[in-house]
Formats: C-alpha cells, sequence, structure tokens
C-alpha cells in the first residue's frame, strides 16, 4: 500500500493527459467571400450561357488576388492579406457549381469604406516560384507557375464557345494571363462595417464582364481573340481580360 | 475514490476484442525516443508538406519501409506493397495493370510513388484518397489487391515477434494492443512521404545551370514541352499545362483525350467521375509526375501504350472532341489558321525530340538509393 499516493497520482495525471486540450480559436472577426457569376447567373462548370447569339461555357476559373487592404474614411488602411489564390473551379469539388471561396482575418472594429484588390500577383511576389515559399501559402503552388514565363499564372480561364453555331460549344477558349504587364489594382467602394466580433464582405467576379471589348464582348469567332497561355505572343489579350477585372468586379 | 480513479484510468485505454493485449505484451520497457527525421530533397525542389499529425521521424520511416516491404499486408502473406510498387520501376510495376493475390487482375496501372509526398490535390487515379495516412489503409482490403482484412492484419502486428517493439520506437506505445491501423498507416506514410527525387538527372543539371546538359535534340524537346519554342520556330507540346514545374506535375485531373465515347456517360473506366459521381468528371485521371517516366511503362492509367512514342503519338492527334476534355489536348503543334483552329500535331522528329527529353528526367540515383530498398 505504500505506492497508493503513487499510484494514485499517475491515475490522475493520466487522466488529465488523456484529455484534449482545445486550442484558443483565433481571433478572426472578419469574413471575405468570393464568389463568381456569369452574366448575374451563378457560375457552373460545363453550363451553357449566352454569349451574344452563341453559348459558352466557362469550365476553370481562378485568379490571384494581391494587396487585399480595407481602407476608412480618413485614408487610413488595414492590410487583409498580401496574396491570395481563389479557385472556383477546384477538381475535387462535389458538382459542377463554381464554389464560393471564404478566408478569415482579424480586422479592428471600424467603418471601413472601400477595399483595395490586385489582380494577379504583384511585381515584387510574382518575382518569386514555388521552391520560394512554404506548403501553405498560396505561391507554393507549382501548377500555377509558368517557369517559361518567369511568372506566375495570374488568372485561368478556360472553357468552350460555340463556333459552329450548332448550340453546344466545342471550340476551345484558354485564357492563361501572367507577368507583371497584365497585373491589374482597383479600388471597390462599399459600406464595411466591422466590430469586434463580427465583419464581412462579399466580392463577386462576373465572368461574362472578362470578355467586354468596345462596348460589346470579344469577337469569340476570331481565333485571336480565344487563346492566350503563354508567352508574350498574345499578351494583348492577356492584358483585355485583366483590364476588365475590375469593372467585373462587385462588391456587396 | 481509488476505484473510481482507476475505473477511469482504464476506461482510456481502448477496448480489444481480440484480447491479444494481455499481460505479456507491455512495451513499456522499451525506450521512447525519437530522432527527428529530415527528408532529404534537392535545393531546387519545393519544400515537402507534412502533417502535423504524423511527423517525420527516423523509426516511423524504418517501419514504414519494413511495412511497405512486408507481405504480411496480404491476406496470404504472399503481396506486399512494393509487389506493385518496386523501386527499379520508379515505384511501379512495369505492368498495365496490377494482379492481387486472388489471381485477379484490377483495372488501372500503379501509379509511380516518386514525390508522391507532394501530392495534396488526391491520390489514386480518381483522388479517392485525401491523404497518404488514409490512402494506405485502402489496398489492404481491397479484394483485387492485398484482400486482408485490417482486424486481422493488426492482430498479425500485435502478436508478431518484432513489429511491438518497432510500433513502440516509432509511436510509443505502451503495449501491443497500441498497435492501429491508423499508426500503420501512418508509418508507411512516413516511408513514402521520402521517395523523392535525387536532383540529378540531366534535365535537373540543365535546371541547375549547366547549358550542356542536354544535347541539341533534348533541348528542342524541352522547348515544346514547356512550348518555349517560338522563336526557334517550335510547335507547342502543350505538356507542361497539366506536368508543370519542378515536380511535373500538378496533380490535378482531365480527361487527356484518351478515348473517343458518345456521351460522358460512356466511358468503361469513369475514373474520377467513379468517386465523385459527377457527370462530368467522368473520364477525368490524377496526372501523374513525369520525372522518371522512362522507367515506368506502360504508360496511362490503364496501360494501353507501351511506349513513349505510343503516347506521344496519341497527343500529336489533338484528341477526341469529347465535351470535357481538356482544352490543351486538343491545342497540340501550330496552329493552322481559319476561322476554326485547326492544330498540326507534330512531326516524327518532334514526337522523338520530347521522347529524347523525357528520357532526361530518369534519376537513376533515385531508383538506387538504399535507403528505400528493400530491408529484408
Amino acid at each position: 500500500m505504500k505506492f497508493l499516493p503513487l499510484i494514485l497520482l499517475l491515475s490522475m495525471l493520466a487522466f488529465f493527459s488523456s484529455c484534449e486540450k482545445e486550442e484558443p480559436q483565433a481571433d478572426k472577426n472578419f469574413t471575405l467571400t468570393f464568389k463568381t457569376t456569369y452574366d448575374g447567373v451563378p457560375m457552373e462548370k460545363y453550363k451553357n450561357f449566352a454569349y451574344g447569339d452563341r453559348n459558352i461555357q466557362i469550365n476553370k476559373f481562378n485568379t490571384f488576388l494581391s494587396d487585399l487592404i480595407l481602407v476608412k474614411q480618413d485614408g487610413s488602411e488595414h492590410r487583409l492579406s498580401d496574396i491570395e489564390w481563389v479557385d472556383f473551379t477546384p477538381d475535387l469539388a462535389p458538382n459542377d457549381k463554381a464554389v464560393e471561396v471564404k478566408f478569415q482575418y482579424t480586422v479592428p472594429a471600424g467603418d471601413y469604406t472601400a477595399l483595395k484588390i490586385g489582380y494577379g500577383v504583384r511585381p515584387d511576389l510574382n518575382a518569386k516560384k514555388p521552391t520560394d515559399f512554404a506548403p501553405e501559402h498560396p505561391l507554393y503552388r507549382e501548377n500555377e507557375y509558368w517557369s517559361g514565363w518567369q511568372s506566375y499564372i495570374f488568372t485561368k480561364v478556360q472553357g468552350l464557345y460555340d463556333l459552329d453555331g450548332a448550340g453546344d460549344p466545342e471550340s476551345t477558349l484558354t485564357y492563361h494571363c501572367g507577368s507583371d504587364a497584365v497585373y491589374r489594382t482597383s479600388s471597390m467602394s462599399a459600406n464595411i462595417p466591422v466590430t469586434t466580433s463580427n465583419g464581412s464582405l462579399t466580392v463577386e467576379f462576373d465572368v461574362k464582364k472578362l470578355f467586354a471589348a468596345n462596348g460589346g464582348l470579344l469577337d469569340l469567332n476570331d481565333p485571336l481573340n480565344r487563346n492566350t497561355s503563354h508567352s508574350a505572343s498574345n499578351i494583348d489579350l492577356g492584358v483585355k481580360v485583366m483590364n476588365n477585372f475590375a469593372n467585373a468586379t462587385s462588391v456587396k | 475514490m481509488l476505484l473510481a480513479l482507476v475505473a477511469i484510468f482504464l476506461a482510456q485505454c481502448k477496448k480489444d476484442p481480440s484480447g491479444s493485449c494481455g499481460m505479456g505484451c507491455d512495451l513499456s520497457d522499451i525506450p521512447y525516443k525519437t530522432t527527428a527525421y529530415t527528408i532529404q530533397k534537392p535545393a531546387h525542389f519545393p519544400q515537402i508538406p507534412v502533417p502535423a499529425d504524423n511527423p517525420m521521424t527516423l523509426e516511423g520511416v524504418q517501419l514504414g519501409r519494413r511495412l511497405f516491404y512486408d507481405p504480411i499486408l496480404s491476406a496470404d502473406s504472399t503481396m506486399s506493397c512494393a509487389s506493385c510498387h518496386l523501386p527499379q520501376g520508379s515505384f511501379t510495376d512495369n505492368k498495365a495493370v496490377s494482379t492481387g493475390i486472388d489471381g485477379i487482375a484490377g483495372r488501372r496501372s500503379s501509379m509511380s510513388l516518386l514525390n508522391i509526398a507532394y501530392a495534396n490535390n488526391g491520390l489514386f487515379w480518381d483522388g479517392r484518397s485525401a491523404t497518404l495516412e488514409a490512402q494506405a489503409l485502402i489496398p489492404v482490403e481491397d479484394p483485387i489487391e492485398m484482400h486482408h482484412t485490417w482486424p486481422n492484419l493488426v492482430e498479425q502486428l500485435r502478436q508478431h515477434p518484432e513489429y511491438p517493439a518497432l510500433f513502440r520506437k516509432a509511436f510509443g506505445i505502451d503495449n501491443c494492443c497500441g498497435i492501429t491501423k491508423e499508426l500503420t498507416a501512418k508509418a508507411l506514410a512516413q516511408f513514402e512521404r521520402i521517395l523523392i527525387s535525387s536532383g540529378t538527372s540531366k534535365y535537373d543539371q540543365f535546371v541547375l545551370g549547366d547549358p550542356d546538359a542536354l544535347d541539341d535534340m533534348e533541348l528542342d524537346g524541352k522547348l515544346m514541352f514547356f512550348d518555349e519554342g517560338q522563336d526557334v520556330n517550335l510547335p507547342d507540346a502543350q505538356c507542361f499545362h497539366c506536368h508543370g514545374s519542378i515536380t511535373l506535375t500538378g496533380n490535378n485531373y482531365f480527361n487527356n483525350g484518351l478515348d473517343s465515347v458518345a456521351s460522358l456517360d460512356d466511358f468503361i473506366d469513369k475514373g474520377r467521375g467513379e468517386i465523385s459521381r459527377n457527370r462530368t468528371d467522368n473520364g477525368k485521371f490524377r496526372t501523374p509526375t513525369l520525372r522518371n517516366i522512362a522507367l515506368t511503362a506502360p504508360y496511362m492509367h490503364d496501360g494501353r501504350f507501351p511506349t513513349l512514342e505510343a503516347v506521344l503519338e496519341h497527343y500529336s492527334g489533338n484528341g477526341k472532341g469529347v465535351s470535357n476534355e481538356d482544352p490543351f489536348v486538343r491545342q497540340i503543334g501550330f496552329p493552322l489558321g481559319g476561322s476554326v483552329l485547326t492544330y498540326s500535331g507534330l512531326t516524327t522528329y518532334q514526337r522523338n525530340a520530347i521522347v529524347k527529353f523525357l528520357h532526361t528526367l530518369t534519376d537513376t540515383s533515385f531508383v538506387n538509393n538504399p535507403d528505400i530498398q528493400n530491408p529484408f
């Protein structure tokens, strides 16, 4: 019995050490949600959408966003993130509906009046490469980097266009836009109240507006407007797409 | 009070219905002190993700290596992981489809495990497992693979003359009843995470700055592979879109134009769609790495192409026009102009140059690495 106190102590230690400790939740009080639509309708892979008098499908859409910053009326800023990757059409999604992508941040309470966005990877980060980053970092993604460009692929939009007018899209569309020359920024006004416990903003990209050109839509019957996937050889098309990003963005 | 505490303490231990965890399998006298294991990788390779709940240890890797090569994992003790994943085949079995212990041929080819630690977008050809730890649980019970059961395998491991001590050293279990399928999978995953390229292939030498590492034809192949040949009038082979950057796979899922089907419902093997139950995923499969591709014939998920030449001939045909084909499969070669843009495909020289480039990815230092060979 002389070991009874020791047994008792060990038993208690074993019991309490077996209880899982709950990690304290980080104080994330602000949710930033990204959605995508086509002409105001929730985007869906392999679904026919009207493009003028033809049909179009958008089967892949992802993008890097840099310098996400909330701005107050007095011009003071709170940086949410240097870089995020938003993939609306992940491989492992359960169905063809574009997913909502949410990020959570800690934001000081206050009334914010704008969101700044960089479309793509800002130049100092774009000078790096995936091996420079830890696995959990957005820029770790090897398949979003093209070594021949020495650039991240800022935005990928892929799909099909009904070139033959038969109804179902059959001609490929590939817009892989990258390089410092196509990096763009904008500031979107919005009322964004943030309390110590709650705040949110939804950013929506309307893919159809990425195709805007000359007051209408890019002429997808022209093969030069259907593919820009690498190199500077068709960078004009990449510039057009990236120039349209700000107008394709709405916040609410 | 004492009785209550003892009862609570004992309740923390999971009950073992098999009854093998008796007084004779106490392991607490065996020292438990793990040694952190740093995975060796080439400097120009990305950092290797390691899950927080399965940190790499020397003892875990050694246990995993032994389990990987041990046929105890199969019901009749004739087949190990290495039966389908042999080092000399860059951890494939060089068969079109693999055959399990009952002599039943599977539907798919064994995938290379080279650089599998980087696979962060699902495993198997169809992405059915999210992690290496989850993946390792499946072949043991697959009736056309090892056809074992985890309860029986765990019992064998608990009663084995050596494994209890090895699990103790790797994971600190106090008793042989601490051996579980989850710990077995963790050990296997730790071993699989060390299957990393040596970084000494001819291509790596070129990437690291030796311009003479590739001859002219290999360089032509590289330029087409990465769509960098415009200035020297070489067409785009579009390979890098799916097999990009250092590890030469993005681990994404594509329909790469193999089958001409009337509708998406008609694929014999639905691939990713079989798991997601999403019709538009039918015919899509995970992209394998092209590192050591010359050692892993035959090719594709069903081993339909015996040679790399046959693979390039397939891609040169610009797909079958099925609606969920990846668009780049239809854009191989020079654009031929016209409103309906078609592509030239690749000439014999161009295809051969790409095949020659693919051979520069061969990494014999990896397959001969003594640390990953059969320990038995």
